[in-house]
Order: structure tokens, then C-alpha cells, then sequence
């Protein structure tokens, strides 16, 4: 193996084709987008939109970034073979942490600086709910008060993003550093990582899904919304693992790394996760349907009627959910040929990450209400703030993954099982 | 030697002799035939011109019935046959039926991939007749054998004979049937 691991080294560029430029490209688009959501929110008068429009984004790119972690680490302890190659692409999309750290003070400061209702509803205590009642008035707010205040809110924020900047600088430095010495060491000790973090990260990205989404309504509690965020986050990274590895492959990169089996075997975690996300979607509405307790049930109404009983765009929105993250990828998937032929999969895995948004937007947009506690519409200028935070965020995360790498080796050379991977065969 | 023949049979020393070998046999458009190996040889399917399984067919199918056969029995016991007021709820919902159907569906295309499995093998097959050949035993350890039977439409006793052994087989001979 190891005769293989050196002829390998000698085939590929010891610095993948230049990336730096791609990279200041995409900060550049990046800024933009930053720059345009920031004039949206002085000049539109809509700064709550705005900011929720924010979190969306923010929340989308964490997502794919945590998605491609615990691939990692999933990748780790079964110490799998074929995605080696993989690997090193993700562990250059998880350098994004510190950044989305950084992108995501400013929801903090709004929070801090303005009335405190800016993004979530529970900072400012004199913010009206539906009816009459104030958050100060009430007595579920006051239960749920010692997490939900924006002291521990912004603690536990930067700790939980401290812990995914902590795992992933050590997952990326032990893998590069085998790169150099090939030192098996490293291996063993990306292992204990893995074995260490997984479930930490799993506590970290549910505490995500329950801070930063599920607290818009905090009246609402749904204990499977965890597994929810998990499953974007999972279906997010995958997809953009699929068009990375496509894009290395038109690019020249891939080619002769690259083979069908691959992409068969990434398409089957597509397919995988694809089933999953509708066994937790279905699980979380089905016990909220079969209780039929109106303190839960309200979330579900948010999203389909008006106070009037007229049915809400969010229903609509529901109902595309259905067919375009579940329904038509899920039989799409089931062909072989879909899984391995790059045009087909491609498409594919970007109407999975567009869907992905569209769930995220689902979970995230109606915590914005009107004056009669209605969620506001989905066709909004909201849409124009969600896409320039999405350009802006992703932009600064692309910047970052570009930079990463054109750091390192395309693939990790030296990794004991490169050549299980290189040779991954049906 | 019986009147009836199986076909022919050439033993391989090695995974690569019976590799090439396969493709020679593919190219000269053999329909029944088979490579007969100690363990499985990357990539010799595609050198004998092997599609893929029809296994997911079968799959796909039970499946589909399976979740049919679920969805349909909920409606018709709960909606139709004896109705029940339960909960305040409809007498039909697909909400709650998405779990049984769910279960029926994995079940029924699991079964689906085990009998079509059986069916594409031709299980239970209680007589072979190459596993009364004395090789047999030599090709569960270290040969590899070729086997073109007479029933292919391309058989030629001679013909076959020669391009296995231009093939690189050893020890052409006939096979009992």
C-alpha cells in the first residue's frame, strides 16, 4: 500500500490548481450580499425582517456546516474507506465556524442594543403577544426564563459555537498534519475526536435548533426538533459534498479519482437521509395531530390558517415541503443510473439544498406575526433579504472552504485507507 | 459419456486468465455460460457482460404493494367496514397510516428482494450438473472454471471448444449433463 501511496502523491499537484482567486471571488460576492442585507435593514424600515431573514441564513450555513462534522465524525468511527477523498472537502467546509461566530454577533447586538424583540420575541419583556399579555405577564415565559434571557442566550450561543470551532481545528489539524508526516498517530487520534465529540455535537447542534429556532415561538416545545435540525443539517452537507465532488470532477481535480461507485455511495446516503427527514418530519406532526393539544397544535396552525380561518401561504409552503424534500427526491433516488450519472445527480442534490432553505425558511420565517398574531406572508420582500443573507453568508463560507483549500493536498495522501478509497469498486 | 451434454468446461490458473478468458466469450456473444471462482473477482461481471441484478424490480414492486395493501386496509376497516369514532378523529387520516404503511412497504420490499433473489437464481436448484464434475472442488480453492453450455444457441462443439482453448483454458472437456 504504502508503494501505492507514493505513486498517488506523485500524480496529483502538491497545490490543487489556483484557488486564491475563486476565493476572493467568492468573499467579494460574499461582502456584497453582507452589504445589501445591512442597507436593507437601515433603509427598509423592516429591521426585524431583516434580521429574521439573517438568522435564516445563518442558520442554514451552520446547518451544512455541522452536516459535513458529523459526517466526519460518522466517517471516523466506522472507519470507512470509500469516503477518504470526500473527507478532505469537508474538512475544509467546516473551517467556517469562527466566521459564522462572527456573523452571527450582529444578531446579538440588535438583540443587546435594540428593544431586545428584534429577533426572537422573549428579549424584550414588554413585547406583546397575541391578545393582550406581555412577555413580562407571562408565567410560561417566567418557567422558561432562566435559558431564555438574552445573559445565558448569548453564552450558550458563542459556548456552542466555541465547542464546533474547538472539534473542527482538531479534526483539520490532525488530518493535514498527516499529510506532511503520514503518521498513522493521527488517524488513531481523529478517532478519539470523533468518538469524544459526536454526541457533544449532537447536543450542540439540538441546543441550535432549540435556541436559536424553536425559541421564535417559545410557547412551542417539541422535543424531536433536534432530530429535525439533524437531518437538514445531514441532507445539506451531503448535497453540497455531491457538488463539490462534481465541480473538482468537471474541473480536472477529480479526474481519475472520481468513479461511479462514489457517487453511487454518496447518492445512497442521499436517498437515506432523504427517507429520514420524512420519518421525522411525519413522527413530529403526527403525536402534535394525535394529542391535538392546543398548546402545541398553534405551531401547525401558524403555518396553515389565519385568525379568519382563511388557509395561509405557509399551508402551500407545507405542501411543496412534501412533494420537493421528500416525495420527488426520494423517488428520484431510487434509480441506480439518478444516483451515478453526474447530470442527474447534480440537479438532484441542489433541489435538496434549495429544499433545505425552504424547510429552514418554513421552521424560521412565521415566528415574524402581523397585528392579529398571523404569520406574515410567505411572498414578501423578506424573500429579498433571505436570499441577500444566503449570498452574503455563503459567500464568506465559500471564501473560507476556498482558502482551506488551496492549503493542502486535494486528498488526504497519506491517509491509511487512500487506497481503499481510490479503488472503491461495486 | 451420456448422449446428453451440459457443455463445455475449461479450467483458469489464475483470476486474470479467466478474466480475459470472459471477455473472449462475452465478445463471441455466448449467452449461457458461467464463470465459476473461489471468490469474487472485481470487475468480472462487466467482462461477462452482466446487466444489473433485476433484484430492484422486484424490490420496487413489493414495496409498492406492500404500502398499497397497508394504506388500502386502514381505510377500509377504519372508513368503510367499522367505523369507530376514536379520539375525535376522522375515520380516516393518512397521517396516522403513515407509520403501518411505512412498516408494510420496508417489509413487503424486503421480501420482494428475497424472492426475486430466489427467482432470478433459479432456487431451490437441487441438481447441478457441475457440481458432479471432479474440478468442482479445485475451483472452491484455487481454479477457475468456464463454463458455456450446450443449450446456447452459438454452441458448436468444435467451435467452442477452440475458443476456449484459444482462450487460454486448460483441460477442455465435456460436461455431463
Amino acid at each position: 500500500m504504502s508503494t501505492h501511496a507514493a505513486s498517488v502523491s506523485t500524480a496529483i499537484p502538491a497545490t490543487p490548481a489556483p484557488a486564491a482567486s475563486n476565493a476572493n471571488k467568492a468573499l467579494g460576492v460574499g461582502v456584497a450580499g453582507i452589504v445589501l442585507t445591512a442597507l436593507g435593514a437601515a433603509v427598509s424600515g423592516n429591521v426585524s425582517g431583516v434580521a429574521v431573514s439573517w438568522l435564516v441564513a445563518i442558520v442554514f450555513w451552520t446547518a451544512i456546516s455541522i452536516g459535513m462534522a458529523m459526517l466526519i465524525m460518522i466517517h471516523h468511527l466506522t472507519d470507512a474507506g470509500w469516503s477518504v477523498a470526500l473527507r478532505r472537502q469537508f474538512e475544509h467546509g467546516i473551517s467556517s465556524f469562527k466566521w459564522l461566530l462572527l456573523l452571527f454577533v450582529p444578531l446579538l447586538l440588535a438583540t443587546w442594543l435594540g428593544k431586545g424583540d428584534i429577533v426572537w420575541p422573549w428579549g424584550n419583556l414588554n413585547h406583546v403577544l397575541h391578545g393582550t399579555e406581555t412577555v413580562g405577564e407571562d408565567a410560561l415565559y417566567w418557567h422558561k426564563s432562566p435559558i431564555l434571557n438574552i445573559h445565558s442566550f448569548s453564552v450558550m450561543s458563542v459556548l456552542l459555537f466555541a465547542f464546533l470551532i474547538w472539534v473542527s481545528a482538531r479534526l483539520r489539524k490532525a488530518s493535514f498534519t498527516q499529510d506532511v508526516d503520514g503518521d498513522v498517530k493521527w488517524t488513531h487520534m481523529n478517532h478519539a475526536t470523533s468518538a469524544q465529540s459526536i454526541a457533544l455535537t449532537a447536543l450542540v447542534l439540538t441546543c441550535i435548533a432549540f435556541f436559536w429556532v424553536m425559541s421564535l415561538d417559545y410557547h412551542w416545545g417539541s422535543t424531536i426538533y433536534g432530530m429535525w435540525f439533524f437531518s437538514d443539517c445531514i441532507r445539506g452537507a451531503l448535497s453540497v459534498g455531491v457538488l463539490v465532488q462534481l465541480w473538482l470532477y468537471v474541473r480536472g481535480d477529480f479526474k481519475g479519482i472520481l468513479n461511479k461507485k462514489h457517487l453511487h455511495s454518496i447518492g445512497m446516503f442521499v436517498h437515506a437521509f432523504t427517507a429520514f427527514w420524512a420519518y421525522i418530519a411525519v413522527s413530529q406532526y403526527l403525536l402534535i395531530w394525535s394529542a391535538n393539544i392546543p398548546e402545541e397544535t398553534f405551531w401547525y396552525n401558524l403555518r396553515e390558517l389565519n385568525h379568519d380561518g382563511s388557509t395561509n401561504q405557509w399551508w402551500y409552503v407545507s405542501q411543496v415541503l412534501i412533494v420537493l424534500h421528500f416525495l420527488l427526491p426520494f423517488l428520484l433516488l431510487l434509480s441506480y443510473k439518478n444516483k451515478i450519472t453526474p447530470s442527474r445527480i447534480g440537479p438532484i442534490a441542489a433541489l435538496i439544498l434549495g429544499t433545505v432553505l425552504l424547510d429552514l425558511v418554513f421552521n424560521i420565517m412565521p415566528g415574524l406575526k402581523d397585528a392579529h398574531g398571523d404569520a406574515r406572508p410567505f411572498l414578501s420582500i423578506n424573500l429579498l433579504w433571505i436570499l441577500t443573507s444566503v449570498v452574503g453568508v455563503g459567500g464568506v463560507c465559500s471564501w473560507s472552504y476556498l482558502k482551506s483549500f488551496g492549503s493542502t493536498k486535494l486528498i488526504p495522501i497519506r491517509d491509511p485507507r487512500i487506497a481503499e478509497c481510490l479503488t472503491h469498486h461495486e | 459419456m451420456s448422449e446428453q451434454s451440459h457443455g463445455l468446461i475449461a479450467t483458469f490458473n489464475t483470476a486474470s486468465g479467466v478474466y480475459h478468458a470472459a471477455q473472449n466469450v462475452r465478445d463471441a456473444g455466448y449467452k449461457h455460460w458461467d464463470c465459476i471462482t473461489p471468490f469474487p473477482v472485481h470487475g468480472l461481471d462487466k467482462a461477462m457482460g452482466l446487466k444489473r441484478s433485476l433484484v430492484p424490480v422486484f424490490s420496487l414492486f413489493g414495496g409498492i404493494a406492500g404500502a398499497t395493501a397497508a394504506m388500502a386496509m386502514i381505510f377500509y376497516t377504519g372508513a368503510v367496514d367499522y367505523k369507530l369514532i376514536v379520539g375525535g378523529k376522522p375515520f380516516f387520516s393518512p397521517i396516522p397510516a403513515v407509520p403501518i404503511t411505512v412498516e408494510a412497504g420496508i417489509f413487503c420490499s424486503a421480501f420482494g428482494a428475497v424472492v426475486g433473489m430466489f427467482i432470478l437464481c433459479r432456487f431451490p436448484m437441487l441438481y447441478h450438473p457441475v457440481l458432479k464434475s471432479d474440478r468442482i472442488n479445485a475451483a472452491l480453492d484455487d481454479k477457475f472454471l468456464i463454463v458455456i453450455e450446450a443449450r446456447d444457441p452459438k454452441f458448436n462443439l468444435a467451435q467452442t471448444k477452440a475458443l476456449l482453448e484459444k482462450a487460454g483454458g486448460l483441460d477442455v472437456k465435456e460436461l455431463e449433463a
